[in-house]
Order: structure tokens, then C-alpha cells, then sequence
């Protein structure tokens, strides 16, 4: 249960000291860009060059990338299975008459359908993963203030990033605490223990929304959150790379055109 | 004498459908002295630490600070809660902010202070308490000492006249309590009144200039550490144990030993009580000498180069600045907490020493070697690092 946070791995990753809106620009216009296009290539360019980026670059861990990777992938390939039995067309290659009036077919407009929804969640999971693995929450924060985002908005957001962890930290321990007392041995204790994990953990986030407060009078709160860091500088070859890299999947984009599979 | 900051007057405080948690206490802190709440569970220290800031009005009674009646509007509050900083028990409920640079500038921005003032604090608050480099760092990534620092540098960055800590040394290690205490009394030579609770006993005992003893809401006792520890009896009221040294000197006198001087709070204490027993003053003739380097301002190489050429010297580093530099440079530490003391031992057994420490607290080291001296009569040469170098510099250019 949560080995690893996305978030540490952020903290730690190999582009950290690069400039945070370089990093959002191109995990952004990537995404842009996959729902622009109209073939299902530009989205495996930008996939192929984001995930090589993510590994290589920011020198995230394999394994780590792979299982991010595969649990939303289950959902894409369930989807897209059921868009390519259901999307109509004349080509047909397959069909099943289940009832009178209705029947599963297979057709060369529904398979070039679904390949470009799949290859569509795969670049934008390589551009969601590129940013949240590249990019911590705390220079996320640096930001949205930069962007004008309301401070009321930007303060609740920290403290709510700061409480996580310490509830997250809070709620391993009763759940170890359950686990040891083999709170999980079959399915009704199961049931129960989440339960009352679930009643202790927002009990004992009460209780720290308490001392929170408190913490902050002691320290002279008048409704100002500390100034964040300044970010650092856009940097020559950086930037020189993010523009490299959405020149040329504008270009994938433009000359792939209409480009099917099948 | 120094004049009173906090007072208590008669202060009676009852948590809503609770029981009474302070009843009828009154007592007075003076500036720049170290004082350590001692109790058990539940006798109502963190309560009373609580009243220090304004955190919780007393029921009934009088709370004053600077001689003026502590008032509960917020502007006051804001005063008073500026001079005396409150470090909690737990690092993670004081904690705010997301980056350890926000959350120790936490402070300095609500008192308004302007972006460059801002940074200039935060910057000298982290590196006092030795996490330079630290600023990007989320909180949840740092080890319970270095949380701990951070909640008191968060503290530090207002410049209080009072600090305030819960059980400072709750949850740490060994060597890491050692290493806040040390750091409370390096604040405390800079003219902070520092205030503990705490029931480790053994830690309060050498540390406080005063203990004050708590029990069901009142004070048991209050005086010097020797005489508040003391008394077996009040001691085993107040669900505590007798210091083990203040114990082994009791049960020496209880045995016909006639021990001379006042009671023993370190282990030097002891040994002098000791070799006055069998009149052996000093196991040496000759007593060995301490050197002490200031890392802040002694040149580094000089360092390095008499550490080469000194054999077999003891080294300790006394304060944060002066442990980093010491790992920086790779020099080996003999003693990292009770320096002076164990450097005095070693002279005593005729060893050169060494003391690696920070400007504040190159004074500390010849006030605790000259009382000890005043004492027992031996005297023990301290002299500073850049004397020792200058001096050897100067021979060489006479002989060559």
C-alpha cells in the first residue's frame, strides 16, 4: 500500500531544476496536440518521445513508469473494445446476429475508430505522466500564483497538499495496526476494518484541522500563506528542446493528416 | 539579578466538561534563564505552556509578561505570540506549509514583514539550526529531527524573546536529543529565556537553571535542579526518579562518605567529588590544553593543517554550523554532546583536546573552564586556534 508517491519521485527526478512552465508547456501542448490530431500517429510520436523523455531524461525507474502505465491502459482497452463492436460501418469483417434486431460487428471504420482512441489515451497518459512525474506539486504551486490564480484558492490547495501526507501516514499505521490484528483475514472483516479505518481517519483529520489552526495563531496568522520560492530561469537548451519537440508533432500532426490504419 | 518576564499569578484553568487541568498556580520566569516543567502524564504542563502565549486564557487569575497583564484581544495576542514562540510536541501539527522554506517564512509574512527581510531570516533561522539546502524539500520527506528543526526554525524566524517547547526531545534519538538540546542552549547564551516540559528527567537535571516539579495541576516544587530532584519523596509523588548521578552521590553520603562541594550535575561534577574523597586531585601533573577553533571566522586550512600535526588530540564540535563543517572536512568527532565537559575530563588525564564551535559559543568555553577552575583550583589552559597557528607561523619565519 503506497510504497512510493508519485510526488517523492517527482522531488527527485532527474529534470527537477528545469523551468517549471517549459515542463508544463510541453506535457500541455502534447495533450493539446493528441486532440487535435485526426490520425492515430502523431499521438505514438508524442507517446514515444514523452515516455523516452520521462525515462531517460528524468531517469524515472522502469518498473515504477510501467505499472503508472498499465492500470488506466485496462480501462482504455476495455473501452476500446467496446467501440469497436458498436461503432457501425460498411466494411465488415465480423458479425454476431445476438438477437433479431440486434447484432456485434466488426468493420473497418469501427477498428481504425478504436486504434485512434487507444493511441489517443496513450499520449495523453504519457503527457499526464511526463508532468506529474517531472513536475512537484510545489513548483506547480509557484506557478498557478504567477498565473493570477486567486490566493484564497492557491492557500487551500497547499494546505490541503501539506494534511495529505500526514493523513496519508496516518491512516498506514491504523491500517497496519488492523492488518497485524488480521483485520483483513476474509471478506466481512474486511468490510468492518474499512470501515472503521475509514471513521478513525476522519476523526483524526478533525482533530488535526484543530491543531492546525491552533499551530497557525501561535505563529501570528493573519490570513497570509508564506511567499513561495522564486522558480528558476528558462534555460537556452531546454527551451530550445520543448520548442524542437512541439514543432515537430505539430508537424507529425499536419502531415499524417487523415492517415488510417486499415 | 535579571528582571521578570512571565509571571503567573494565582492562574486556574478548567477544560470545557473536564476536569481541572491547572489549579492555583503561581510562579515567576526570569529573562534568559532555563527553565524545565517536570511532571508526569497529565499534570497539566502542556496547559500551562499553552497560557505563555495566549493560547488559553486562564479561568481565573492573572498572567503578566514584561510586567504588564497579558491581554486577549487579537492585536495584543499578535504581540505577545511575536515574543514568545511555541514549539509543539508533535513537528507534523506545526508544520504548514508545503516546502520547508514556506513553512519557516510562514511567520515573517504575516508580521509583514518585506520579501528581502523575508528571505534574510528564513536564511539565517535554517542555517542556525543547521538545514541549509533544505528549502525546496517538502516536509513529509524529512526525518523527525530534521522535522523537529524545522518547526523551530519556523519559530526563530520571528525573533522571540521566550521559547517555548513541548517535550523538545520527544521522539528522537539519543544523539538527536542531545543535538536540540544543545541547540537550546546556544540559544539560550544569545539572552533567549528558554522554557521546556519535558519527564525525562535525566535530561532536565544538568540542563535547567530551575526545575519546577508539576503535579495534579499545582506545583510540587520549584527551585535549582540539586534541590527540586532532591527530595526522594517528592520526587516519587510527582511519578518521576531521582537523577542517577544526584542518586549515586545520596547513597555515597549515606554510606559515612564526606563528600565536599555542591551537588554533582555531569559527570565532571562527580569525578571531582570523587578524587577529592581519596584527595588525588587530578590523575595528571600536567593538565592538557583545549583548543578552540571557531569555524565561522578561523581559517580552514590552518585547521586542517594543525589537526596533521597534532597526534592523538581529541576533537569535539559543539552547535550545527560546527558538526557540518566538521563532516565536510571529514574530520573525525570524539565527543559530538557535553564538549566542554568531556574536554575538561580529558585534560584532566593530561590530553590535548580540540573544540570545534560557532561564534556565539567560544565565550561558553572559557566561562565553563574558568568556573570549573574556580572550583576545584586547576587550572586549564584554553586558548584559541588562530593563536595556536599564528604562533607556530612565527617560528618558522624566526628560523628560517
Amino acid at each position: 500500500m503506497f510504497e512510493e508517491l508519485l510526488e517523492d519521485i517527482a522531488q527527485k527526478n532527474g529534470l527537477r531544476e528545469v523551468n517549471t512552465y517549459l515542463k508544463l508547456i510541453a506535457g500541455l501542448g502534447a495533450i493539446l496536440l493528441c486532440l487535435l490530431s485526426t490520425s492515430y500517429i502523431p499521438p505514438l510520436f508524442i507517446a514515444a518521445v514523452l515516455t523516452g523523455a520521462t525515462l531517460f531524461m528524468a531517469r524515472v525507474d522502469l518498473r515504477t513508469y510501467a505499472e503508472l502505465f498499465i492500470l488506466p491502459l485496462w480501462f482504455a482497452v476495455m473501452s476500446v473494445a467496446g467501440i469497436i463492436l458498436i461503432t457501425g460501418g460498411n466494411d465488415i469483417f465480423w458479425q454476431w446476429n445476438i438477437l433479431p434486431d440486434f447484432s456485434l460487428s466488426v468493420t473497418r471504420e469501427s477498428i481504425n475508430q478504436g486504434v485512434f482512441v487507444f493511441c489517443r489515451v496513450i499520449g495523453g497518459m504519457s503527457a499526464l505522466c511526463f508532468i506529474s512525474l517531472t513536475t512537484p506539486m510545489t513548483d506547480i504551486f509557484i506557478a498557478l500564483r504567477q498565473c493570477r490564480i486567486p490566493e484564497a484558492v492557491i492557500d487551500l490547495m497547499m494546505i490541503i497538499y501539506r494534511t495529505i501526507f500526514i493523513l496519508m501516514d496516518q491512516v498506514i499505521q491504523i491500517y497496519h495496526a488492523q492488518v497485524m490484528r488480521l483485520g483483513y483475514s476474509g471478506y466481512r472483516e474486511s468490510v468492518q476494518s474499512f470501515a472503521t479505518l475509514c471513521g478513525a481517519a476522519f476523526i483524526a483529520s478533525w482533530d488535526s484541522g484543530d491543531d492546525l489552526i491552533r499551530a497557525m495563531d501561535a505563529r501570528c496568522y493573519n490570513g497570509k500563506f508564506a511567499l513561495l520560492g522564486e522558480s528558476r530561469p528558462v534555460e537556452f537548451i531546454p527551451g530550445l528542446t520543448v520548442v524542437f519537440f512541439l514543432v515537430s508533432s505539430s508537424l507529425v500532426v499536419i502531415l499524417s493528416g487523415n492517415v488510417t490504419l486499415i | 539579578m535579571s528582571s521578570i518576564i512571565l509571571e503567573a499569578r494565582d492562574i486556574r484553568y478548567r477544560y470545557p466538561r473536564g476536569m481541572e487541568a491547572v489549579c492555583g498556580i503561581s510562579f515567576h520566569i526570569r529573562k534568559k534563564e532555563k527553565i524545565a516543567l517536570v511532571g508526569p502524564n497529565g499534570a497539566g504542563k502542556s496547559t500551562l505552556l499553552m497560557m505563555f502565549n495566549g493560547m488559553i486564557r486562564p479561568d481565573s487569575g492573572l498572567m503578566l509578561f514584561d510586567n504588564r497583564p497579558v491581554q486577549y484581544d487579537t492585536p495584543s495576542l499578535r504581540v505577545l505570540r511575536k515574543r514568545v514562540g511555541f514549539v509543539l510536541q508533535n513537528p507534523d501539527r506545526q508544520i504548514i506549509a508545503p516546502t520547508v522554506y514556506q513553512d519557516v517564512a510562514f511567520g515573517p509574512t504575516n508580521l509583514e514583514y518585506n520579501e528581502p527581510e523575508i528571505r534574510e531570516t528564513v536564511t539565517r533561522a535554517l542555517r542556525y539550526v543547521g538545514l541549509e539546502g533544505f528549502e525546496r524539500r517538502p516536509p513529509h520527506q524529512l526525518s523527525g529531527g530534521e522535522k523537529k528543526r524545522v518547526a523551530i526554525a519556523g519559530v526563530l524566524a520571528m525573533d522571540p524573546d521566550v521559547l517555548v517547547f513541548d517535550e523538545p526531545t520527544s521522539g528522537l534519538d539519543p544523539s538527536g536529543s542531545e543535538d536540540i538540546m544543545e541547540l537550546l542552549d546556544e540559544l539560550n547564551q544569545e539572552g533567549k529565556t528558554i522554557i521546556i516540559s519535558t519527564h525525562d528527567v535525566e535530561l532536565a537535571y544538568p540542563w535547567a537553571d530551575r526545575a519546577i516539579l508539576m503535579l495534579g495541576g499545582k506545583i510540587l516544587r520549584e527551585d535549582i535542579p540539586e534541590v527540586a530532584f532532591g527530595n526522594p519523596e517528592s520526587v516519587r509523588r510527582a511519578h518521576l526518579s531521582v537523577p542517577m548521578l544526584l542518586e549515586l552521590h545520596m547513597e555515597l553520603q549515606k554510606r559515612g562518605f564526606l563528600l565536599q562541594g555542591k551537588k554533582p550535575r555531569t559527570v565532571l561534577d562527580m569525578m571531582r567529588c570523587i578524587e577529592t574523597l581519596f584527595e588525588k586531585p587530578g590523575l595528571s601533573p600536567k593538565q592538557g590544553k583545549i583548543t578552540v577553533c571557531n569555524v565561522d571566522t578561523d581559517n580552514h586550512e590552518d585547521l586542517l593543517k594543525w589537526l596533521s600535526l597534532q597526534q592523538g588530540v581529541s576533537v569535539g564540535a559543539m552547535g550545527t554550523r560546527a558538526k557540518q563543517h566538521a563532516e565536510n572536512s571529514r574530520i573525525a568527532l570524539d565527543f559530538t554532546y557535553g564538549v566542554i565537559d568531556k574536554c575538561i575530563l580529558k585534560a584532566l588525564l593530561g590530553e590535548d583536546s580540540l573544540i570545534l564551535t560557532t561564534e556565539s559559543m567560544v565565550r561558553r568555553v572559557s566561562q565553563r573552564v574558568d568556573a570549573y577552575g574556580k572550583e576545584s583550583g586547576i587550572i586549564i589552559p584554553v586558548q584559541p586556534l588562530n593563536s595556536v597557528t599564528q604562533a607556530t607561523e612565527d617560528k618558522k619565519g624566526c628560523r628560517s
